[in-house]
């Protein structure tokens, strides 16, 4: 915690737990300090000029709000596109377009104001699969029970939970970014194709191709290279897998509406299972968890599912009402 | 591994990143906004100038030096620009242009916060004490306390170094320390 020395006033100002103790924000290090400072009495006058300079004066700041810097953006968004249209237009064009450039601009702002709020969210219910195009050319797959969410004005900003499968349309010319958001990272995409999924309390992203960014909710970066499969937690704010997957279509196939099982246990398959149709599962005995499959079942047909992994396995699974019952198939 | 720092998005910017650049203005723009609006005194002309400075940054952006944190440049060249705006707009009025390095920063009762974490500072006169500092500890105390940026900062915006910084900070504290202590004697 606290164990350098302490001789000039930036070594004070510099330290978090100083500043609680100040702040009286954090009992540890309140405690360490009121000792510290019984014990090094000849620092008394440098503590309390570090003190005074933390203290300092509190003003009641009173900054623009959000929705006023939201505004103020869009203004400037609308300038940096025209003049952008502007500059690849000849010169001689400029004059008799000006007074349509400036309607258009007229007319954008307006659009702009009546809907800069404006979110679209796509949901899809279990057993569904939806296929989103975004404005600027980009494809999404969206997985069952999902959500994805952007507002109109910015379709290259999208906030996903749930799984979706994306493939972003590269901006040559502008070389604008497209951003995944979820509750623990944001995913910085050029151009490329990749799969997140938020499913289960933490955030999984393949990369199939190409090359993204991850911006984890604590703050790091982490770059991924195709193949990466990265899995992250902002509540236990650590990556709690970073794997290279050489078979790819494990992770992608469900978007082509099938699940794909590689040597997978049964009890880790039909937890697929239950992420896609929203069924509970229930195991009978120990083992049909432990069973191995290989194969593939629909993602938007249960019955046909339940037969298939019937004929894979030796199982038998009972459907009824919200669950899934399996048990080892009698001899 | 690496922090997703100032670098990071000025790099970005750089690069021509609309989302970087809109990620830089929501960041800095209600900052310096008030910085703006303390200088000039003119809600207008803060927000006329801004759009036009964040403007030139973004067209310029490629002709900009490497950054490692954002807020000194910012700061600095909005000052200039503002300056620069206000100069113009007031020769017409009289010649005393603001061309000096310290801005003339005043502070009103209602900034400051009625419940002063010091005690010493419960003072219903401490917007006057603070008028009352030179210009220079003044703005130190703006960027400090209001604008809530760091001393290495504050020290590349001020041109001083860092030590300057604390040592100003600590000097404004203490006149007004004593003022206060002063007054009271008379109470």
């Amino acid at each position: 915690m606290i164990k350098k020395k302490y001789t000039s006033l930036n070594d004070f100002l510099e330290d978090a737990s100083f500043k609680n103790w100040v702040l009286q924000n954090n009992g540890t290090d309140i405690n360490f300090w009121e000792f510290w400072i019984t014990n090094n009495l000849d620092k008394k006058e440098l503590v309390d000029k570090a003190k005074d300079l933390v203290l300092g004066i509190s003003f009641d700041q009173n900054f623009v709000s959000k929705e006023k810097v939201a505004f103020e953006w869009k203004k400037l968004e609308t300038k940096i596109q025209a003049k952008k249209i502007a500059s690849k237009r000849k010169v001689r064009f400029l004059r008799p377009l000006s007074a349509v450039a400036s309607i258009l601009l007229l007319i954008s702002l307006g659009f702009y104001f009546t809907n800069l709020y404006a979110k679209v969210t796509h949901k899809t219910n279990y057993g569904e699969i939806l296929n989103i195009k975004l404005q600027d050319g980009s494809d999404v797959t969206l997985n069952s029970n999902s959500s994805l969410s952007y507002y109109k004005n910015e379709s290259r900003k999208v906030w996903l939970s749930g799984e979706a499968f994306f493939q972003v349309d590269k901006k040559i010319v502008t070389n604008a970014k497209f951003w995944v958001i979820t509750n623990d990272l944001s995913v910085e995409v050029f151009g490329t194709s990749f799969n997140v999924n938020t499913k289960k309390k933490k955030t999984a992203v393949f990369l199939e191709e190409g090359k993204i960014w991850l911006k984890l909710k604590n703050g790091l970066d982490k770059k991924m290279i195709p193949g990466n499969y990265v899995s992250y937690s902002s509540k236990k704010n650590e990556i709690l897998e970073d794997i290279n997957i050489f078979n790819s279509i494990i992770k992608t196939s469900w978007k082509d509406g099938s699940l794909l099982f590689d040597n997978l246990s049964l009890e880790k398959a039909m937890e697929k299972i239950e992420e896609s149709y929203g069924f509970s599962i229930v195991f009978k005995d120990e083992i049909s968890k432990k069973t191995v499959i290989t194969g593939a079942v629909p993602t938007t047909n249960i019955d046909i599912c339940i037969k298939a992994i019937e004929k894979s396995v030796d199982v038998i699974i009972i459907k009824k009402d919200n669950s899934l019952i399996i048990s080892k198939k009698q001899m | 591994m690496e922090k997703l720092s100032d670098k990071f998005i000025w790099k970005s910017l750089k690069e021509g990143d609309l989302n970087a650049f809109s990620i830089l203005f929501e960041s800095y723009y209600p900052k310096l906004h008030s910085y703006g609006l303390k200088i000039s005194k003119d809600t207008a002309m803060t927000e006329d100038t801004l759009q036009d400075f964040f403007l030139y940054v973004y067209e310029h952006r490629e002709n900009l030096s490497d950054l490692d944190v954002i807020a000194p440049y910012l700061f600095t060249s909005y000052k200039r620009f503002l300056l620069k705006v206000m100069k113009k707009n007031e020769k017409l009025t009289y010649t005393d242009a603001p061309d000096e390095t310290f801005v003339d920063l005043k502070f009103t009762a209602e900034e400051l916060m009625t419940n002063q974490e010091t005690t010493s500072f419960k003072n219903k006169n401490l917007s006057i004490l603070l008028n009352k500092l030179p210009k220079r500890q003044r703005e130190v105390v703006y960027l400090k306390y209001y604008s809530g940026l760091k001393a290495a900062e504050i020290s590349e915006i001020m041109g001083i170094n860092y030590q300057s910084v604390a040592n100003t900070l600590h000097k404004a504290i203490k006149s007004l320390k004593e003022e206060i202590s002063i007054l009271k004697l008379f109470n």
